[in-house]
């Protein structure tokens, strides 16, 4: 076997409460695309980011043919040969193909030559097989053509690491075919491709070595060929659930919510579920499954464009988030800093912030008495730690303003109550404590739609569980069906995905 | 169709329009004043217009990568006033010297801008209002409310406006236009042929690929401001020669104008696109429509603000809604790529799994 270009040795790094990656070793080897998967969170996006110098890793090293490096930033990772694509192509809009392929390029003399600007942009582009027009300007081209002009220039670069974080994930299938032939062309001029899929078909079609990462530490990595789907899935999995707490019985009311093949334009479709009082419905799937965009649907913020809504027996549609408020549906957003509260503000002023109305005088004034007991009602109910309602948020911990932000929605009493991601980012101990809440509210007969990206937390707090994919809704599992290995297996595409069960 | 657009690209249309409507604002005017194209009107409007233009190449670089610059009127005022100031009190100092002076100061200022903008990455907006009038006062404090006089100035520095280059008949191409010119056509040169220039452009059309992209953003914005501090010195100078007496309110304006200038003459406001040329014609047009207010009557003296800002906003808009239309209508359907078949891998794939 050749030897390895960069090798990553036992490299760890913590963020805060979070140790992103843990010991983790990995090898490039030129000619070779290796693939990199896990769940969202299992470390791949620390590890390239370590691998183009955004972050330093707290322990272990980096060794680029033998030699260990310091990287401390992409022009030095450029200058050693290591380069990324992302899912978002960087080209530049306004420039042509041709300026794309070489903007990074100090050697080309002090002046440029349009004539040899062009003609070497041409030769690149016809070693890879692509047939562009370098003159015209990038703002027309497709993803995948953006794609291969970053190629393109990644080639012109002399790159040898070539990192593409899931290149294929705003692709179609004809494009993802392009883009393939273009990866593999370069894998056989000898680069080192280190690829990040989230569609398993795929990963499994164009690497060469499979590596699963879960929870920050290394899993395994194995040649393609004695890799199997199954396999990949239950390293991707495999994490302990019984810490966590699991969700009572549900005493299952009334129907709630029925959604019936609810879609949107090029980001969703044919979604169905229903929802009942005191029923906790999981959302799982991986980044890029749209979830929270039905949830954005369900709220009125993008209202969709077809499919038929139910709420409490009667069909309707759903506008704004105004509307959806005064129905009892309630949507706690995943990004608690930019959309769910306003942090320089008081923990009494964000609660009444969504029911202002409710607490004025005849004049107009807010009724300040008023506002405080009830926030402080809340404090109680959820144990938010803050020595008073009047505490301007940012100085509280990631956990209590989870809490502040949910008694925000919680006092508007609403039916409905969608959580989005309700414990990324918190400790352990307020992460229970979320739990617990959730339950206590399905006890008392509020529908709960729960989006959440950790598979033991979907799996324990759901009676049902509902599986996206890229915008498609690829199965309901109940609390029995449900297994880890069957709703990964659902999340990345996998044919065997059971039967929907639905009721 | 795919010849025509091969060789001519929408910035040229529209630029194209700016003269035609150049032509039909002058024809539009000479209907409603007496004696409109007269020789004497041509060489007040030439040698304004190159004051603004000098200014607005310097804008085009800094609206080139998603900025602005609102200081340049106060730059000019200062860098008018202090060369002024200094001839008047050294009478000696070679042409050559003063010149230099102007240019220098007025890149220190457009450093402090640039320094605060690249590496402070404060907004644009806030830098350069603060130093708008930050610059503005120390000008105020300096001259303690004293005026250069016109008595007081070098002998050469007096007769610039009137040197000229060439003269047909009464209508002469002055010193001041030639010396705009040569910044339009190098400007010109650098951002086309340079690798400078064209990573100026790449900056203001995608900023996020800019930083990971593996040249000095950074330096790049800055140097912008340095220059476009320059050039504004280098219209201080020009702006002492052609008034002579030159008071604290030098130069008061000039960013509305250049930034009109700029942006009707197609650079755009969201960076990556537009021409020094560009940047000239706007100037023509802007500084065409603002003197022949000065000679029309019916028109009120504070009418001719609110016109510069109603072409700006009109520019915008047209920008918004037509060019972006004509941009993709060029690029749609000319660049595809190649498909494959990737069947073998497919089935083998399938045997896997």
């Amino acid at each position: 076997m050749t030897n390895a270009i960069l090798e990553m040795r036992h490299v760890s790094k913590r963020f805060d409460m979070t140790q992103a990656l843990d010991d983790v070793s990995l090898s490039l080897y030129p000619g070779e695309i290796h693939a990199l998967v896990g769940e969202n969170g299992a470390g791949k996006s620390t590890l390239i980011k370590i691998m183009t110098g955004v972050y330093r890793p707290d322990r272990g090293e980096m060794l680029l043919d033998g030699q260990p490096i310091q990287v401390h930033n992409s022009q030095e990772a450029q200058a050693f040969g290591i380069a990324a694509i992302y899912q978002e192509p960087m080209v530049y809009p306004d420039l042509n193909v041709a300026e794309n392929i070489f903007i990074s390029h100090a050697d080309r003399g002090p002046f440029v030559r349009w004539g040899k600007l062009y003609r070497d942009a041409e030769a690149i582009l016809s070693k890879l097989d692509v047939k562009l027009d370098v003159r015209m300007p990038a703002r027309g081209l497709t993803l995948a053509a953006q794609q291969a002009v970053e190629i393109a220039k990644a080639i012109s670069l002399d790159v040898r690491v070539l990192i593409m974080d899931e290149p294929t994930a705003s692709l179609s299938a004809h494009e993802v075919s392009q883009l393939f032939r273009l990866v593999r062309s370069l894998r056989d001029q000898g680069v080192a491709i280190l690829f990040i899929g989230h569609r398993l078909e795929e990963v499994l079609r164009i690497a060469d070595r499979v590596t699963v990462l879960r929870d920050g530490r290394w899993i395994s990595s194995t040649p393609r060929s004695e890799v199997t789907s199954e396999q990949v899935i239950r390293d991707m999995v495999g994490r302990a659930i019984d810490d966590f707490f699991a969700k009572s019985e549900a005493q299952r009311g009334e129907l709630l919510m029925s959604v019936n093949g609810l879609a949107k334009h090029n980001i969703f479709s044919d979604i169905s579920f229903d929802v009942y009082q005191g029923e906790v419905l999981g959302f799982a799937g991986l980044i890029g499954s749209r979830r929270t965009d039905v949830a954005l649907a369900l709220f009125g913020v993008e209202p969709a464009d077809s499919g038929e809504i139910t709420f409490e027996g009667q069909e309707l549609e759903i506008r704004s988030p105004q509307q959806a408020a005064e129905l009892g549906i309630a949507y706690v957003t995943e990004d608690r800093r930019s959309l769910g509260l306003i942090m320089p503000m008081s923990i009494a002023a964000n609660i009444s912030l969504p029911m202002l109305r409710k607490y004025l005088t005849r004049l107009g004034l807010i009724k300040q008495k008023e506002e405080l007991a009830v926030a402080a009602e809340y404090q109680d109910r959820l144990s938010i730690r803050a020595p008073s309602v009047l505490v301007e948020l940012e100085k509280l911990s990631g956990g209590n303003q989870q809490k502040v932000m949910l008694s925000k929605w919680l006092n508007v009493r609403p039916k409905l109550l969608i959580l989005d991601e309700p414990t990324r980012g918190i400790d352990v101990g307020a992460k229970a404590e979320v739990h617990h809440m959730i339950n206590d509210l399905a006890a008392e007969g509020l529908g709960i739609i729960l989006i959440s990206s950790d598979l033991p937390e979907v799996l324990a707090m759901s009676d049902r569980v509902v599986v996206m994919r890229e915008g498609r809704h690829m199965g309901i599992f109940d609390q029995q069906e449900a297994t880890q290995e069957r709703i990964m297996a659902a999340a990345m595409g996998q044919a065997h995905a059971p039967a929907e069960s639905r009721q | 169709m795919r010849g025509l657009r091969h060789r001519i690209r929408p910035e040229q249309v529209r630029e194209s329009v700016i003269v035609l409507l150049t032509v039909v604002v002058a024809f539009l005017f000479s209907t409603q004043i007496d004696n409109y194209f007269s020789a004497r009107f041509f060489n007040r409007v030439s040698t304004s217009v190159a004051i603004i233009a000098v200014v607005a190449v310097g804008q085009t670089l800094v609206f080139l990568t998603r900025n602005y610059d609102l200081s340049v009127g106060s730059i000019v005022g200062f860098t008018a006033y202090f060369v002024g100031q200094t001839l008047t009190h050294n009478n000696e100092i070679a042409p050559l010297v003063a010149v230099l002076l102007a240019i220098g100061l007025g890149a220190m200022m457009g450093a402090f801008n640039g320094v605060l903008v690249a590496y402070g990455r404060v907004p644009a907006v806030i830098v350069t209002l603060g130093t708008l009038a930050l610059y503005r006062t120390i000008l105020v404090e300096y001259s303690d409310a004293q005026t250069v006089l016109t008595a007081l100035l070098p002998e050469w520095i007096l007769d610039l406006p009137r040197a000229n280059i060439v003269s047909f008949g009464d209508v002469d191409i002055r010193l001041m236009v030639g010396v705009a010119l040569v910044v339009v056509i190098l400007f010109q040169l650098v951002l086309k042929y340079l690798p400078y220039g064209r990573r100026l452009y790449a900056i203001g059309s995608n900023p996020d690929a800019a930083e990971i992209a593996g040249f000095p953003s950074q330096r790049i914005v800055f140097l912008a401001f340095v220059l476009c501090g320059a050039l504004s010195g280098l219209a201080g100078f020009m702006f002492l020669a052609r008034f002579g007496n030159i008071t604290v309110v030098a130069g008061l304006g000039l960013e509305l104008s250049s930034i009109a200038a700029v942006v009707v003459g197609g650079v755009s406001n969201q960076g990556g696109a537009g021409t020094a040329t560009g940047a000239l014609l706007g100037a023509i047009l802007i500084d065409l429509i603002d003197n022949s207010l000065i000679r029309w009557p019916e028109i009120s003296e504070f009418w001719r603000d609110a016109l510069l800002g109603l072409l700006i906003l009109l520019a915008v808009a047209a920008d918004a809604v037509i060019m972006n239309r004509l941009r993709n209508l060029w690029t749609r359907s000319e660049l595809q790529m190649e498909a494959e078949a990737d069947v073998s891998i497919a089935q083998e794939q399938g045997s896997h799994v």
